[in-house]
């Protein structure tokens, strides 16, 4: 959903993701705070986390800036990648991941409804207002796990919720677990395929699925702005 | 919660307030809506029609008073409780999704179950159900997204209707709609009211589809209820006048009695400002005034008129835009009242119109009054038909023309040349349009 993350030098391997986890948390919690209150539209949702995502990474370089030594570990950190991948790490992502997401996945009737606006949602009897804020701690949990320890992998929840719709149907039942699946399975066609493709130079997986995902999600745009105006004829 | 109780209202609103910061948008309305009733709620734009609405719904939170559903306070009602008693349908519905109608249809059966439980047989077959009263049985496969504007409102009443609520709300339903898609929505939810007993309350915007469908009309204006009762009752000249700031022609179908009304004209600008422009005195009987004074009512002009005969359409339609005028007798010679009244008019005009009417020997006068008053005022002939055809005083008439063209009136062949001469020679509202030194 809303990227974001947030970064604090570290020497040792387990505070990168350790504070990335708690800064995407605040971060997350941040955004609901600013959006509170009244019915706000997901379109304000979004803009803030551009607007505090911006004001994040400017934060980043200043850091990075006046503090010249951790810049390597945090410019991989930043590309993204599965080089952390072993066995602890592998347990907490998929730990998290499964009971996250199934929790997700329970408040997929009600999603369905908030997908026609809040007030129809509500006036259906879905309390929209909790369950958004409900969803929105849940996904920013699911995403900050996965980005604490891989770094920045962009595209792959982007893109894969669109072929599952276009595999199956918008039911939220099935796009929340779909979608986690065919992120997974991208996420790793991704890695062979720049494995074979680019032996020995280990281009990071954040540059391959963008450079991969940018032209798909365009072309799901595009796709999805002429079935609109069609439906409206 | 306690079940309906068949006694009381569906629906009762107990000096119910709502504001917005320091603007009041509903200032305490009474409101008892029995079981079965199809009510419909009137008013101009920002008159609090939808805040009544959102209110009962629980979306708008109230600042005063109760809202009571089936007998049970709303407050207390938690969200599904209440959509159990409440289906909505709003103004517009856009999804972003694409979903199949079938699943859309189910979608109103949430308030049914909790967030484990799968959709039940009977669910489905409510849908179907839903989905068959509307008519779009055949499109339970299709993507909600193909469907056409008036399709998808069916599929919105649909789905308001799988939630199986005994009160329903509508939000300006065919705001977007054809006239067709208008009745076929309309009759369909005064089916629903009719043999289904279900209560509806619905914001309508077209006086005469309320009046047309609804049992009742309740008016409100400014969050105040100004008006409340049977469609043909409610509707009143006086009360559209008030409340729009319309004129309108009110007739009633003698085939139903049902009221429709045929809008006229502002008697002010929507914002309340009144007509600046003349004013000017329009001269005509037999029905030739009227379009005259349509136009140029509309054209913002304050207007004035004589002699017109009694019972002459002339005479309604001057009447119906609250022009003055001085009135006569049907096929009387014109009485020294009338032509007195019709003086005094004339002086106060600061621009004349004669329009195209049938000059016989006992309108003569009419013509003849406009004599002195060439050279002191801009004076219109419409002179189409011209008046050799409509000259039943054996040229006298035709004679009294010749002399007011002379003296320098203006012969104009129809409505937009008298507008854009107006414009030109007429008055603006300030000075009197007299150039030519005054006769004594």
């Amino acid at each position: 959903m809303i990227y974001v993350y947030r970064f604090q030098p570290a020497e040792a391997d387990v505070y990168l993701p350790l504070f990335a986890f708690l800064g995407a948390i605040a971060t997350g919690l941040l955004i609901l705070g600013v959006a509170r209150g009244r019915y706000s539209s997901v379109e304000t949702l979004l803009l803030t986390g551009v607007a505090l995502a911006n004001l994040l990474s400017a934060i980043l370089s200043l850091l990075l800036l006046y503090n010249p030594t951790g810049s390597e570990q945090v410019t991989f950190w930043l590309l993204g990648g599965l080089g952390l991948a072993s066995w602890p790490v592998d347990g907490i992502a998929a730990g998290s991941v499964l009971v996250l997401g199934t929790l997700l996945t329970l408040h997929g009737r009600e999603l369905n409804l908030i997908q026609l606006g809040n007030d129809v949602a509500q006036s259906a009897g879905v309390d929209a207002r909790r369950v958004r804020v409900r969803v929105i701690l849940l996904a920013s949990m699911a995403t900050a796990v996965a980005v604490a320890f891989t770094g920045i992998i962009g595209f792959v929840g982007l893109v894969s919720p669109h072929i599952v719709r276009r595999l199956f149907r918008s039911d939220y039942r099935i796009v929340l677990p779909g979608a986690a699946l065919v992120g997974a399975l991208f996420l790793l066609t991704a890695r062979d395929v720049s494995y074979v493709f680019f032996v020995g130079s280990l281009l990071p997986l954040g540059i391959f699925t963008a450079f991969a995902g940018v032209p798909f999600f365009l072309y799901l745009l595009y796709r999805q702005r002429r079935a609109s105006t069609m439906g409206a004829m | 919660m306690r079940p309906s109780t068949a006694a009381g209202p569906a629906l009762r609103l107990t000096g119910l307030r709502v504001a917005y910061g320091d603007r009041v948008a509903l200032a305490g309305i009474d409101l008892d809506v029995p079981t079965g009733q199809f009510l419909a709620l009137a008013g101009p734009n920002g008159s609090g029609k939808t805040t009544l609405l959102r209110s009962v719904l629980g979306l708008t939170e109230p600042s005063g008073g109760a809202i009571e559903l089936l007998g049970a306070p709303a407050g207390r009602l938690r969200v599904a409780e209440r959509a159990r008693r409440i289906a909505w349908v709003p103004q517009e519905e856009s999804p972003r999704d694409d979903v199949r109608l079938a699943d859309y249809v189910l979608y109103g059966r949430f308030a049914y179950h909790g967030a484990l439980d799968a959709e039940t047989a009977e669910d489905r077959a409510i849908a179907a159900r839903a989905l068959a009263e509307v008519g779009l049985s055949d499109r339970a496969g299709d993507g909600i997204l193909s469907l056409s504007g008036g399709e998808r409102q069916r599929a919105v009443l649909a789905r308001a209707l799988a939630q199986t609520a005994p009160i329903l709300l509508l939000d300006e339903p065919t705001a977007h709609l054809d006239i067709a898609h208008q009745l076929d929505l309309f009759g369909r939810v005064r089916r629903l009211a009719r043999d289904g007993g279900v209560t509806i309350v619905a914001a309508v915007h077209d006086l005469n589809l309320a009046a047309r469908f609804a049992d009742r009309i309740v008016v409100l204006s400014h969050g105040r209820q100004v008006a409340d009762g049977a469609p043909d009752r409610v509707l009143t000249a006086e009360l559209l006048a008030r409340v729009w700031g319309i004129v309108a022609d009110l007739r009633r179908d003698p085939r139903t009695g049902i009221p429709y009304l045929i809008p006229q004209t502002l008697l002010s600008a929507p914002g309340g400002v009144p007509p600046t422009l003349g004013p000017v005195h329009v001269v005509g009987g037999g029905g030739s005034a009227s379009p005259v004074l349509v136009r140029l009512a509309d054209e913002g002009y304050r207007l004035s008129a004589g002699v017109l005969p009694l019972l002459d359409s002339d005479a309604e339609t001057a009447q119906a835009l609250a022009v003055p005028a001085a009135i006569e007798a049907p096929f009387a010679p014109i009485g020294s009242a009338a032509a007195k009244r019709n003086l005094e008019l004339l002086e106060a005009a600061r621009a004349i119109v004669v329009a195209p009417f049938p000059v016989g020997p006992s309108n003569l006068e009419n013509l003849a009054s406009v004599l002195p008053f060439v050279g002191r005022r801009p004076v219109a002939l419409l002179d189409a038909p011209p008046i050799a055809a409509r000259d039943f005083t054996g040229g006298r008439a035709t004679e009294i023309y010749e002399r007011l063209a002379a003296g320098g009136a203006e012969r104009l062949a129809d409505a937009d040349a008298l507008v854009a001469w107006l414009k030109v020679r007429g008055p603006p509202g300030s000075a009197p349009g007299a150039p030519a030194p005054a006769a004594t």
